[in-house]
């Protein structure tokens, strides 16, 4: 079981590509932690604005009789993937991981599978 | 453009960028309603209520010495009530639903702040509100009449906060801090 810190930690070191995550709560839309990111790209901006992603995408899923869980939803940029993860169960709940990554470093599929081990493993 | 439309214009743009946003009220920190967008609440009241809670939170902050006043945050059963610092004469009180990005409030609450600190600061200058005695960065202009032209600008208007008649306030002044408020930057 790891926590808060060590699960970022471990997203930066152990996903190639990675350059910056955040555990993020999107009832508030505050971050829990955050690791990486710079002056340009602030982490406590991507942690309200994808709050609202997720938000938005819950919201489409009932009005759609939906009876599903989310969960990852991948954004893909020009030279960057964003992966936001759901954490489930263990108090978890409203509760997502972040993740960001430079788009000509990372192998999609393994920081997808990396991810979901994180999340498995990280107690809040 | 007398400095009230100004700032009613940011609160409405505000309303716009915060979705869960139910009101928004500028203040001077003494109590006078600078410009609001507040449907279902009396503006002169909470503009009072935002001067008596800054008061305490001021003294807080220099009691605990976490430096200037930034920001105040209510939450109740049914929502928020945030208050951010605009400059060293101004607050932004805004009313919030539950179910608010509180991320996002306060992004949006501290930009708008530092927006409504220069529209104040441009046209009023440093030379009103509590912290009128205060030095500050910048200088000020020569003591005489503030800058702002209309004689119904609350802010151009209001007397020093010494010569106010007892029982106007709803607020103590606090101590002085030893180091001169800093006006936020936009960030």
């Amino acid at each position: 079981m790891a926590n808060t810190e060590t699960a970022l930690k471990e997203c930066l070191s152990s996903i190639d590509g990675a350059t910056a995550a955040a555990l993020v709560d999107y009832t508030s839309g505050m971050a829990l932690g955050t690791l990486g990111g710079s002056k340009d790209f602030d982490l406590e901006v991507a942690a309200a604005g994808n709050t609202d992603v997720v938000r938005a995408k819950l919201r489409t899923m009932e009005h759609l009789g939906l009876k599903e869980e989310i969960e990852d939803i991948l954004i893909t940029l020009n030279s960057q993937y964003h992966l936001i993860r759901l954490l489930k169960g263990r108090g978890g709940s409203g509760l997502f991981l972040y993740l960001v990554l430079d788009g000509s470093r990372a192998n999609l599929a393994m920081a997808r599978h990396q991810l979901r081990r994180i999340e498995a493993e990280l107690e809040v | 453009m007398a400095v009230e439309t100004d700032v009613l214009d940011e609160l409405r743009r505000l309303r716009t960028r915060v979705p869960g946003l139910t009101g928004s009220l500028a203040a001077t920190v003494d109590g006078l309603v600078v410009a609001h967008d507040v449907p279902e609440t009396e503006p002169e009241g909470l503009a009072a209520l935002t001067a008596a809670a800054l008061g305490v939170a001021y003294r807080m902050a220099d009691a605990a010495a976490r430096g200037d006043f930034r920001e105040l945050l209510v939450r109740g059963s049914h929502g928020y009530v945030a208050t951010y610092a605009a400059g060293a004469t101004a607050v932004l009180t805004l009313l919030a639903e539950d179910r608010v990005n509180v991320g996002r409030l306060h992004l949006e609450g501290r930009r708008s702040g530092a927006r409504i600190a220069d529209l104040v600061a441009t046209r009023v200058g440093p030379g009103t509100g509590r912290h009128a005695g205060r030095p500050t960065p910048t200088p000020a202009p020569a003591p005489g009449p503030a800058p702002g032209p209309a004689p119904e600008e609350h802010l151009a208007t209001a007397p020093p906060a010494t010569a106010r008649p007892i029982g106007t306030l709803p607020v103590r002044t606090p101590q002085r801090p030893t180091h001169p408020p800093r006006p936020q930057t936009g960030t």
